[in-house]
């Protein structure tokens, strides 16, 4: 392999976080029974006309302005002409002569990669291959959703590269709420260019390409396997030939697809039943300032305003909805490091995804303000968090059970009987070189007694006040 | 009083005052219909208009009014009415129904129309005499023997032989004017995005409209009231406020500057429509209008940019039948791919596969930059010429045909001969502007000729203004 | 002025792209008859009409459609006209995957 440099560009489809579809009011939803959320448009009916939502160019202009994308001033809708039965109108609306974002670029660790353009397009349909007797069965569902495709120039040259792209696509696009990238679901694809020449050759190789790879894994596999394919067959002196190759993730290959040649001629021309859209600079400064801070700039506050380390702060910053929990919560308790110790070692290890942490950032504040405060100890704070994000309970009804529970008078009475029963502590205090375990024995009593739901700060004034008498 | 005597507005306000019943009014036509079944102008009758027209009957007695209350209208056949057939005219979408409501026929039924029947047509609007129709030939209002022009032929010969006071076309060339002219009838092409296309099946989209043909000019300007208007379902359509046509009609011609184009009377010379186009002018100008010599330098190039841009979208416009989700599947086929092939070439006729075929050419790479994109670029070039030419005058007036209806037949098997009917209609669908045909004149067989007026963008009243003068003071030159 | 001659081969590749067949004996007839219909549209490959961009027309994206979803069709409505239904699906012969 070191003989060769490998050469890929992508083309990632991400579906758009938008209510409706881009060209009709439809629901864009999944999981629903096939065809429910329909209508003429999504099933191209004669007649039906598409109008574009403006949410989804919105949001195509805000995934551009996360990647210094350049905006176009006018975007224009064209027809992609092709037959596919998931395809209802046989055309897709795209874009091509005028994207919304032309440019642009996201940065790796080691290089930046270069990006050609982002447009808006349509999603197809979903076809489900069943049995012979039954056939192919077409579900429109799908058809319609708003879908943005991000080119990138061929500057990718491994697949850990690509991996690490991506990633930082993704987060990007979630922390925008553009889209949710959910990859099982079909949420974020990716077609894969690659080529390979001799190092440092300047002449490039004959390309191939790899379509819909849903995982961040394919996409590293398909790329290790068609960058050694191609590099045998050039030194057994073949020749790679231009064509489409379906990656197939089970058998870890890549598989020549028969091609018809007139299908790439998409014929594409401005959809007639479609304005152009004029999108001012005003418009586009106004998305700019929704923007929230993109991961790196976040990780780079939390280091420096916060004392995070580096570590702690990606692991933060991975997924939007943990540094959204995170920065919530700091607002209300300001003890970031605290915090994050608690995320790390109580909070993440009980929920499966960060979308849905079951203790609110405002409680999660509280019952560490009440340890601050001594009002309960460190474990039992540990075991009222377990309890609610186990059992849904109440964080008023745990304070009540376990902190503030027992009142002074109470407290001041278990104290002195608990001292006025053990003279010989009593005395080892006063004797003793090491007074403040003496003391710590004490305090243990005390809580042992009230099972851990005094005030411990309480309990400690009211021993040292008796002891020291 | 007879009621195929009656104007659609006296028929409107008769219906909306009770002294006419719709029940009786769409029995009269649909008789009517059934009586002349041999002119072929309609494809089907709905079966449930007389009780459609009795529940308007008892709205109108219940207070409701709207401007086609109670008013029988036919439709063509590339138009939605939900529940309805709606086949083009194809074999390919002969049992298709309508599973929604175009805005159109929304809009009339809000109005309380009762929507009888669907007309014939040629084939997915692609043709000038309706010969193209899959499931037989109309034939003219006035001579049988020859054609009722087309697209829009059963609808034009319908309002012609009396079958309905109003009925809707659709334009992309000159498929509502051509056939009002060779049937006598009043016909508009509206400005281009004043009716919404929502529900009507497409063949040009970027140049096509929709528009009522009806008896009289006054009639027209009601009706195209009714229709016109944005819909949030056509971004195409446009939000312009829709005026009250009717007053724009004032009687009076004086001050107006009426546009003559030198390429006219160039192409003119020696057709049968020469005279009466001539006898126009003449009309015009010794009733006070004053008659501009304008141009548009362009004009001869607009057949062949029609035939460029419009069988482009019609090719990507009739992907969609391709016999995967609605009608016609071949039963021959035995995978998808002859789903497609199969389907569509047994369920599309020889015109529109010619149009398809040439869409597909000057859209396939390689010819893309040479055809269509030179098309649109020269279209711009006439929208241009165009305006200069609106800024010396307030109309342009000019032929709508060469001639008279033809004969059944007489142009088979030469597509270009029958692509040049539309030589002097195509200009206002390349421009966008709004044009009128109405009757002016006639030809060597006594048969009618038409007199188009054209505006620019948006002045669809100051056309019926003009069109109603002719039409109610120019009774001597038009009988000429 | 260069007449554009149709070949038999590129009246196939057109039928390709057009998902239509055609007969030997009827592309015998299209061919000419297609070669005359390209003649008139030859008129606007040749002509001149200078230098210029193509233009626009446009809307602005404030005002697009707002992002709402609205109720869909009932499937069985979506349905109606299929030549082929099965499980709430259009349906085909089972295709290659």
């Amino acid at each position: 392999m070191q003989d060769y440099d490998i050469v890929i560009g992508l083309e990632v489809h991400s579906e758009l976080k938008t209510n409706s579809k881009v060209f009709c009011s439809c629901k864009n939803q999944f999981g629903q029974e096939p065809n429910t959320n329909c209508c003429p448009v999504c099933v191209g009916l004669p007649g039906a006309l598409p109008v574009l939502n403006k949410k989804a160019v919105e949001l195509v202009i805000k995934a551009g302005l996360t990647m210094d994308c350049e905006i176009n001033d006018i975007a224009v809708f064209e027809r992609k002409n092709y037959f596919y039965p998931d395809l209802a109108k046989a055309y897709q609306i795209s874009q091509l002569v005028k994207p919304i974002c032309v440019g642009g670029h996201i940065d790796l660790e080691n290089k930046t990669v270069r990006l050609n353009r982002i447009h808006l397009e349509e999603d197809a349909g979903k076809l489900v291959h069943s049995t012979a007797a039954i056939g192919t069965l077409i579900d429109y569902n799908r058809g319609g959703v708003p879908l943005m495709e991000l080119v990138t120039e061929p500057d990718i040259s491994s697949a850990d590269e690509a991996v690490e792209f991506l990633t930082k696509l993704r987060q990007r696009l979630i922390y925008a709420g553009v889209a949710e990238c959910k990859m099982e679901q079909g949420g974020m694809r990716c077609d894969v260019n690659i080529s390979v020449k001799k190092r440092g050759s300047l002449e490039l190789g004959e390309r191939t390409e790899m379509k819909n790879l849903n995982s961040f894994k394919s996409v590293y596999r398909a790329i290790n396997y068609e960058a050694n394919r191609q590099i045998e067959v050039l030194k057994n002196g073949g020749k790679i030939v231009q064509e489409t190759r379906k990656w197939d993730d089970n058998h870890n290959r890549s598989i020549s697809m028969r091609k018809k040649e007139t299908s790439s001629d998409y014929r594409y021309f401005p959809d007639p039943d479609m304005l152009a859209v004029e999108i001012p600079r005003e418009d586009v400064e106004a998305l700019r300032k929704t923007l929230p801070l993109m991961p790196e700039e976040l990780k780079a506050r939390y280091i420096s305003e916060y004392g995070l380390s580096e570590y702690e702060s990606e692991i933060l910053t991975r997924e939007n909805h943990l540094s959204d929990y995170f920065n919530k919560t700091i607002s209300f308790y300001n003890n970031p490091k605290e915090v994050y110790n608690w995320i790390l070692t109580e909070i993440l290890s009980r929920i499966e995804s960060s979308e849905n942490i079951s203790i609110s950032p405002e409680n999660l504040a509280k019952l560490l303000k009440l340890v601050e405060n001594k009002e309960v100890t460190r474990t039992n704070a540990k075991e009222m968090l377990s309890r609610i994000m186990e059992n849904g309970e109440e964080i008023e009804a745990l304070i009540k059970e376990y902190g503030g529970g027992v009142d002074e008078t109470a407290l001041k009475a278990l104290v002195e009987n608990i001292v006025t029963s053990n003279p010989k502590a009593v005395e080892d205090y006063k004797t003793s070189d090491t007074p403040e375990k003496v003391f710590r024995w004490f305090t243990g009593q005390v809580m042992k007694e009230t099972k851990g739901k005094a005030n411990a700060s309480k309990a400690e004034e009211f021993i040292r006040e008796l002891l020291n008498k | 009083m007879k009621i195929d005597e009656l104007s659609l507005i006296e028929l409107a306000e008769k219906i909306s005052k009770q002294e006419l019943t719709s029940f009786e009014v769409t029995k009269f036509y649909i008789d009517k219909c059934n009586e002349h079944s041999d002119l072929f102008a309609l494809l089907e009758i709905f079966e449930d208009s007389l009780d459609r027209a009795k529940e308007m009957d008892e709205k109108i007695k219940a207070g409701f009014k709207g401007k086609l209350a109670g008013v029988p209208v036919v439709i063509k056949d590339n138009i939605l009415y939900k529940g309805k057939k709606a086949s083009c005219s194809s074999k390919f979408l002969e049992n298709y129904v309508a599973q929604y409501n175009s805005t159109v026929v929304q809009k009339m039924l809000d109005e309380g129309a009762v929507i009888f029947a669907r007309a014939n047509m040629d084939e997915f609007a692609m043709g000038s005499s309706t010969e193209n129709s899959a499931f037989g030939v109309t034939k003219n209002a006035l001579d049988p023997t020859r054609v009722p022009g087309g697209s829009s032929g059963g609808s034009a010969c319908a309002v012609g032989a009396g079958l309905t006071p109003v009925a809707l076309g659709t334009d992309t060339g000159g498929s509502i004017r051509q056939p009002s002219s060779y049937n006598g009838v009043v016909g508009i092409k509206p400005t281009y995005g004043r009716v919404s296309r929502y529900g009507v099946v497409a063949f040009a989209s970027s140049i096509e409209q929709v528009g009522p043909i009806t008896k009289n000019v006054k009639d027209n300007a009601y009706m195209l009231e009714v229709l016109a208007g944005n819909s949030i379902h056509d971004e195409t359509s446009l939000k312009e406020e829709v005026p009250n046509y009717l007053s724009y009609i004032k009687g009076d011609i004086s001050k107006l500057r009426v546009g003559v184009l030198k390429e006219i009377d160039e192409a003119v010379k020696g057709l049968e429509v020469e005279k009466s186009y001539k006898n126009a002018i003449k009309f015009l100008k010794e009733n006070g209008a004053e008659i501009v010599v304008t141009s548009i330098p362009s004009f001869n190039l607009t057949l062949p940019c029609y035939y460029i841009i419009a069988p482009a979208e019609a090719t990507s416009n009739l992907g969609r039948f391709d016999g995967v989700k609605y009608s016609r599947r071949s039963k021959d086929a035995k995978d998808v791919d002859e789903i497609y092939f199969k389907s569509r070439s047994e369920g599309f006729g020889k015109e529109v596969k010619r149009r398809i075929m040439l869409g597909n050419f000057v859209l396939s790479s390689g010819y893309f930059d040479a055809y269509y994109n030179k098309a649109k670029k020269l279209q711009q070039k006439l929208i241009e010429e165009g305006k200069k030419a609106f800024a010396t005058c307030d109309v342009i007036v000019l032929p709508t045909t060469a001639g008279e209806a033809f004969k059944i037949g007489a142009k088979d098997g030469d597509p270009v001969s029958m692509y040049k009917e539309d030589l002097f209609t195509i200009m206002a669908n390349i421009l966008g502007v709004p044009a009128i045909s109405i009757p002016f004149g006639k030809g060597p067989n006594g048969l009618p000729l038409g007199l188009q007026i054209v505006a620019d963008r948006l002045n669809e009243g100051t056309i019926y203004n003009v069109a109603d003068f002719i039409e109610s003071k120019g009774g001597e030159y038009a009988r000429l | 002025m260069n007449k554009t001659t149709i070949t038999t081969d590129e009246v196939k590749r057109l039928a390709g792209l057009s998902a239509l067949e055609f007969t030997e004996e009827e592309l015998e007839a299209f061919v000419p008859e297609f070669e005359r219909i390209v003649e008139l549209v030859d008129e606007v490959k040749n002509c001149d009409i200078g230098n210029s961009e193509l233009k626009y027309t446009t809307h602005k994206l404030c005002g697009c459609r707002e992002d709402e979803a609205k109720e869909s069709l009932p499937q069985e409505e979506i349905l109606l006209n299929s030549p082929k239904t099965k499980k709430g699906s259009f349906c085909v012969p089972k295709m290659l995957d």
